[in-house]
């Protein structure tokens, strides 16, 4: 084998082109990670709250919460179902009737508007939450025109953050408090009373818009979903979907962005390949006199083609690793977009975990591998009399 | 000519490294103006949209909501308003695709043509389309795609409504290419609500107008929304233009990304060409001190070097938007719903040439610089 010094050696001697093509590889890495960690992020919050045992009651037909509509009197009977888990707090079932809302509300430091959700619920929807709680202010008081939201939502609407008033159907409501909930869907919502958005609503008072409850077990659940297929009678407009099922709908269209990112990172691999490939050529060229000499020393053929390939791994490992790191400091930075199917703002965290790191360094090293193949053939392909023959 | 045919000689001297740099740029070129066509194609048919005078009225909880359909014969009486439709977001999805890949709108038949202007259908067959309560229009470059014919029958499953439908192809109209949507009746549609009790019936989700000047637009604009103001449904009017400004947000922050990586790539490229030059100007040290000594001055052998990188970004990126601009037609044929239309804005690719040469110019300005001060003697001197 060549020593691994001889490679780190001319890698130093080079080091302009060496810089040179570390950036760019590590730039478009850079870039290709950023996309895994947006997407990754977006995912989570999807994927962070996906109980199985958690059924969700919509209108049939609609395939997102605004758009289903339920009557209060079968979404009275639904929380009522047997088979849905108690909450020992308080000793009542652990289901919720909520409607939502879209408002169009401008982001700060923007005069046109986007749609935000808005949610009316009762106390129990908070216990449907993965780990609710109010960081900041206080919960608010129902059958007041209180509202309480997320930070990132708060940080990113006009007229959301604490102790502002947002405008709701012509309603002014009161922002009393911040909650988070695992950096779930919750959080880009704004929450409040569900009589006082009624109210606020005026016309659709008699309904709401999707009922959600907690099975008390597989079993539970199992039945429940049962009843509600079979039902001819006054669950028949209905429909139900866990939430694994609900959020697989709704990932649809992210799983499409992911596509897009993956397709982006193989575009972007594929032209760092070429520029890599560039710089290993011109290595080969510029040491032929010292490949042949190795060869005369005795090396094999395989052992300077794995010592070519070793050097052009380092080379686009070097950009690479620099391309992650560059990431980092935007771990967790919040940050949001429209979720297609709702056309609302969802907000999410931008995630640089283990997995979409170890995908920018595998990148680098295919780009490597495939960009230093063609030169490291050429380089041992020279008989030993031709290369040292030349100058 | 003679210092244009060298620096092609010089291009081509070292094929190898030339066509690698010249793909590098080409495939990442094809890749930005692919995505960046796809993030500003809502901003890029603003202007196009200005032109026509349309405006849209929708309630004020955003256009996810309804607004009654009442609301159509106020504004068609309003001063200034050549003809209304409602539009409702029917969106179903086709036979057995996943998601909708074209949007299937329920309209009023005898004014949509008066609100769309550009829509150019046969007489004979609007008339049939008229007269056929499950009938439906569909766009030519869509129904070419599908091989739809006049006739043909198209089922919809319902996404936003709870009830399926089964259309017939009345006629297909040519309208702007930005448009594939299929159109059918708001009648047959509330008379399907209407049988099930659904709450949306006599609701639509939007109302398209066309105003007959850009002065009746302002007029007419807050006409609407004062008169719905203290009602149990505001409405929210806008122009078509600031509409599709709205509708952009909905791709969020997907812009600011792009043109961020688009930035990064940018850079990424000027320092892979810039690689390539310097490596062929090193290689090439003592030819240019010969050039220097037989009395040529800097200037042109900056400009030669110059020329060299930009020729060769300038090819690279020239058929690095020729084949972005295919593939945008490919993955519109093949996946509408990515790529809802056959069109990219002429400025976005001028913007991929522009960028190419700027990506020439800036990776060669360090290799022409050190090759225009190289002093003779060194030069000379260095056997490489």
């Amino acid at each position: 084998m060549v020593p691994v010094r001889y490679n780190l050696r001319n890698l130093r001697v080079r080091w302009v082109t060496t810089l040179m093509t570390s950036l760019f590889t590590g730039l478009l890495v850079c870039a290709s990670v950023l996309v895994f960690g947006l997407v990754d992020g977006l995912m989570r919050t999807f994927t962070v709250s996906a109980d199985e045992q958690k059924l969700i009651f919509l209108r049939k037909g609609s395939d997102n919460e605004t758009s289903s509509d339920i009557m209060r009197e079968t979404a009275d009977k639904l929380t009522n179902l047997d088979g849905i888990a108690i909450d020992p707090a308080t000793g009542r079932p652990m289901a919720s009737a909520e409607t939502v809302t879209i408002q169009t509300k401008p982001r700060r430091g923007d005069t046109l508007s986007v749609n935000l959700i808005i949610r009316g619920l009762s106390e129990s929807g908070r216990s449907l939450r993965p780990a609710f709680r109010i960081v900041q202010g206080r919960e608010l008081r129902s059958g007041t025109n209180e509202a309480i939201t997320s930070p990132s939502i708060a940080a990113r609407f006009q007229n959301c953050g604490l102790g502002e008033t947002l405008d709701i159907n012509g309603t002014p409501f009161q922002i009393v408090g911040l909650f988070e909930a695992s950096g779930s869907t919750a959080e880009s919502e704004v929450w409040v009373d569900s009589n006082q958005l009624a109210l606020a609503r005026r016309s659709r008072a008699e309904s709401c818009s999707v009922v959600i409850a907690q099975a008390a077990n597989r079993a539970a659940r199992d039945a429940i979903v049962e009843r509600i297929k079979s039902d001819d009678d006054e669950f028949k407009d209905l429909e139900v979907k866990d939430e694994k099922q609900y959020f697989e709908s709704q990932i649809a269209v992210i799983a499409t962005i992911r596509k897009i990112g993956y397709g982006l990172a193989v575009f972007l691999s594929i032209g760092a390949m070429f520029g890599a490939a560039n710089t290993m050529y011109s290595a080969v060229a510029s040491r032929s006199r010292e490949i042949g000499t190795m060869r005369a020393l005795g090396f094999s053929r395989r052992s300077i083609l794995a010592s070519f390939l070793f050097e052009s791994v380092v080379l686009c490992l070097i950009g690479g690793v620099l391309g992650c790191m560059a990431t980092l400091p935007l771990n967790g930075l919040s940050s949001g977009t429209q979720n297609p199917m709702m056309f609302s703002e969802v907000t999410f965290a931008f995630h640089f975990g283990p997995r979409v790191l170890l995908q920018g360094v595998m990148l680098a090293t295919i780009m490597g591998l495939v960009g230093g193949l063609a030169p490291a053939v050429r380089a041992v392909r020279l008989t030993i009399i031709q290369a040292l023959r030349e100058r | 000519m003679k210092s244009l045919k060298y620096i092609f000689r010089n291009a081509t001297r070292n094929k190898l490294r030339s066509v690698l740099t010249v793909l590098s740029v080409a495939i990442s070129l094809a890749m930005m103006t692919v995505l960046y066509g796809f993030a500003t194609l809502n901003d890029q048919l603003i202007p196009e949209l200005a032109k026509a005078n349309r405006l849209i009225v929708m309630s004020r909880d955003g256009f996810a909501s309804m607004i009654p359909i009442s609301v159509l014969d106020h504004v068609r009486g309003l001063e200034g308003v050549e003809a209304a439709v409602p539009l409702a977001w029917y969106i179903g999805q086709y036979k057995d695709e996943k998601m909708p890949t074209f949007a299937s709108l329920a309209t009023d038949a005898k004014e949509l043509f008066h609100v769309w202007t550009e829509f150019r259908m046969p007489a004979e067959q609007l008339t049939a389309w008229r007269e056929n309560r499950t009938g439906c229009i569909v766009d030519r470059r869509n129904a070419d795609r599908r091989g739809w014919k006049i006739g043909d029958r198209i089922p919809l499953k319902g996404n936003n409504y709870p009830i399926d439908l089964d259309l017939t192809i009345c006629g297909i109209y040519d309208g702007p290419e930005f448009i594939n949507d299929l159109y059918f009746h708001w009648t047959y549609l509330d008379e399907r609500l209407r049988a099930i009790n659904d709450l949306k019936a006599g609701t639509t989700s939007i109302l398209f107008v066309r105003a007959d000047s850009a002065e009746s637009m302002n007029r007419v604009l807050p006409a609407i929304d004062d008169r719905y103001e203290s009602s149990d449904h505001p409405t929210t009017s806008q122009s078509h233009q600031d509409f599709a400004r709205n509708f952009s947000k909905f791709v969020g922050n997907l812009q600011v990304y792009v043109r961020n990586i688009g930035a990064a790539v940018v850079f990424a490229l000027v320092l892979v060409a810039g690689n390539a030059m310097a490596m062929s100007m090193r290689e090439r040290t003592t030819e240019i001190a010969l050039l220097k000594a037989i009395g040529f001055q800097r200037g042109p052998v900056l400009a030669m070097v110059l020329g060299e990188s930009m020729l060769i970004s300038l090819v690279g990126g020239t058929l690095g938007v020729a084949t972005g601009r295919v593939t945008w037609s490919t993955v519109h044929y093949f996946w509408p719903q990515f790529v809802p239309v056959d069109w990219v804005a002429p400025q976005i690719l001028l913007l991929g040439v522009g960028v190419a040469a700027g990506i020439g110019l800036v990776s060669g300005i360090g290799p022409a610089v050190r090759a225009a001060g190289l002093s003779v003697i060194a030069g000379l001197r260095r056997v490489a």
